[in-house]
């Protein structure tokens, strides 16, 4: 089987879709552009303006195509998508970078102690009706207790106790101690973004604090009998200072194994004793019994002295 | 200066919201202005370039006392009130006819702007040829070294892409490629070519003086495209006058200032997902070969060969046993069956 003219003709297909100039055209998928920085000819270009237009045109939309074309595509119903690079041609923004949001108390919390966001459903399913109900909102399941027919009312219960009163209350707490909470965390992104000069004063502010607490109290009755400025503030002691709740979830870690390291050594005490009991000789008990109760001192007195006059003799 | 606005509904947070900068922007948004004299050509011209660039575009259809050049305070409080960060103000004089200034925008200031004369138009209607459809995304094609070399010509790049094109999209439905807008310009006048190529340092004061005078002429031409079956999995291409295609010169500009566009050209950090996918970074030691498969080369430290695991017998086993027997023979003829099935599972 001859495959020759069948080859030709691939090649000759190959070729009609194929560009070939002095510069290579330069094609920015992304943006859908193609740059052809080739000169212009220009005597083709003054011998008729719109087909040399065109036809480079052509060329340079057939390699743009080319390359469209060869992207790794995926199928939709409107016909095949291609996934486009990104652009390698830089333009302006419009506008200037989002900058990243204050992170609230939870979220610093969170990261500290490594804590991964969980999605919440919002939707819960309700057994009694077999259907799927907000978790809050219009018709939540969190104002189940508030609309039921029925409550049971604990036996120690007040003689004007209201069910329905009582968790719609918890609920209305609830709702409050997040709006409370969100103002809070309000309240300290904009802090975080004045606190600029802060520094330096405050570190003035806390010397001046402490010398007027020193004089104070420095008379006789320590300030006890002190006349009062108006407006004068009780003196404080120093506050007892604990370790912040929430550290690092690695120095935590490592903070617990230290313990953990601990219990499991040896007390000094009991090693020293210990290693004393496992020898074989009992060193204190022998010597004892070698001085007859006189003790080491004596022992070296004795061997020594006795050594010397043996020599002698 | 608008004042701030502090939502009171969930509607206009919303809408407020949307108007907020984003790490991927929408597309730009483009006002057209008229200025207090519009030629029918400034008039046709405007219409249809907002044909093109519809949905993103907002047409002002009274006249307005604006010059982009002098002040730019209005164009400022338009962008801000219209959330738009592109103008084209249609303007003719009778020292400068038939002009169009394209303004771009950044935070709701001039970044840059450019202003070419409408030399030869022809419109839409002009051609008796099928029209793309509205608001399908437009493939552009420029033509010219100058697009490269000369400043005047990369701002003019920059600014029509970020036009029609400035999109970042991540798909593209191959269908739907309906039109080109090809820019091309006019033969090199050999005062910027021997200017580009001997000295590109010297020549900004000659080129100032005589700036448009000596630029060639743009050429904007809107092609149809035609996607016919060429027997391979690339369509051939072919072309067919669609309009509106125009004639420009260069005329007056302003370069952006180079903090503010310092600002506008910072990239957001690259997402770790889009890191993983290899978007970000430069992939190592991996690469996609001819036929589309993924391939990847490891490192292996130097192996130690004393370690090698060969064939395993009794026969050689350190400790004890000198003898080969009957056993190990039959081990061994195992192990050659297995082998071959494994190299067959590896290829």
């Amino acid at each position: 089987m001859d495959v020759s003219d069948i080859l030709a003709a691939q090649a000759a297909k190959q070729k009609a879709v194929t560009v070939e100039k002095e510069i290579p055209l330069e094609v920015d998928a992304g943006f859908l552009t193609v740059t052809d920085l080739n000169p212009i000819d220009a005597e083709s270009y003054n011998e008729d303006v719109e087909d040399y237009l065109k036809a480079t045109a052509r060329d340079g939309v057939q390699a743009l195509v080319s390359a469209l074309f060869s992207l790794p595509t995926t199928s939709s119903p409107d016909g095949p998508l291609a996934k486009l690079p990104p652009p390698t041609t830089q333009l302006p923004r419009a506008k200037p970078l989002p900058k990243p949001k204050p992170p609230t108390k939870w979220e610093q919390f969170a990261k500290a102690k490594g804590i991964q966001k969980k999605r919440k459903e919002k939707k819960v399913w309700d057994e009694e009706k077999q259907e799927w109900v907000d978790r809050w909102g219009w018709k939540g399941s969190n104002k189940k207790e508030e609309q039921q027919w029925i409550t049971e009312v604990p036996a120690n219960a007040d003689a004007d106790h209201d069910p329905v009163k009582a968790a719609r209350d918890a609920r209305k707490t609830k709702v409050a101690k997040n709006e409370r909470q969100h103002k809070q965390n309000v309240a300290r992104a904009q802090g975080s973004n004045a606190s600029s000069a802060a520094p330096a004063n405050s570190e003035r502010k806390k010397q001046i604090d402490r010398t007027l607490a020193t004089t104070r109290a420095s008379t006789a009755s320590m300030g006890k009998f002190d006349k009062t400025l108006e407006g004068e503030k009780k003196l404080k002691g120093v506050k007892r200072k604990f370790d912040p709740t929430e550290v690092s979830a690695s120095a935590e870690k490592s903070h617990n194994l230290a313990i953990l390291q601990k219990l499991d050594r040896e007390p000094a005490m009991k090693k020293a004793k210990s290693s004393g009991g496992h020898d074989v000789l009992n060193v204190r008990k022998a010597i004892r019994s070698a001085s007859k109760g006189k003790g080491s001192a004596a022992l070296a007195r004795e061997g020594g002295g006795g050594k010397m006059n043996k020599g002698r003799r | 200066m608008l004042r701030t606005i502090k939502p009171k509904n969930a509607r206009s947070k919303r809408a407020l919201q949307a108007r907020e900068s984003k790490e991927v922007e929408d597309p730009r948004t483009a006002i057209f202005v008229k200025g207090t004299h519009t030629g029918e050509k400034v008039n046709a011209a405007m219409k249809e370039m907002m044909a093109l660039k519809r949905p993103n575009a907002i047409s002002f259809s009274k006249k307005n006392t604006v010059r982009p050049f002098e002040d730019a305070s209005s164009l400022e409080f338009w962008a801000q009130k219209n959330d738009a960060s592109l103008f084209v103000v249609g303007q003719s004089t009778k020292k400068r006819p038939d002009g169009l200034v394209f303004v771009r925008m950044y935070d709701n200031r001039v970044l840059d702007m450019c202003e070419v004369g409408v030399e030869k138009w022809v419109s839409m209607n002009g051609f008796k040829t099928p029209k793309a459809t509205p608001g399908h995304k437009s493939l552009m094609h420029f033509a010219s070294e100058l697009f490269d070399t000369h400043p005047r010509f990369v701002q003019l790049k920059s600014l029509l892409m970020d036009f029609f094109n400035g999109e970042v999209i991540d798909s593209i439905c191959l269908a739907g490629l309906e039109h080109v807008i090809s820019v091309s310009l006019g033969p090199t006048p050999t005062s910027l070519n021997t200017a580009t190529t001997s000295n590109p340092l010297q020549p900004s004061t000659s080129t100032d003086t005589s700036d448009s005078a000596n630029l060639p002429t743009v050429h904007v031409r809107v092609y149809g495209v035609k996607l016919l079956a060429s027997g391979t999995r690339i369509p051939r291409v072919e072309l067919n006058d669609m309009g509106p295609s125009m004639d420009l010169v260069l005329r007056r500009h302003t370069e952006p200032d180079q903090e503010q566009l310092k600002q506008a050209l910072r990239r957001p950090k690259v997402r770790k997902q889009d890191v993983e996918s290899g978007l970000g970074k430069k992939r190592k030691n991996m690469e996609v070969d001819e036929m589309g498969d993924l391939r990847g080369r490891i490192h292996v430290a130097k192996q130690d060969l004393n370690k090698l695991q060969t064939r395993k017998m009794k026969g050689l086993k350190k400790g004890r046993g000198d003898a080969f027997d009957e056993s190990g023979e039959s081990e061994h003829e195992a192990d050659e069956d297995a082998q071959p099935r494994k190299r067959r599972k590896d290829s």
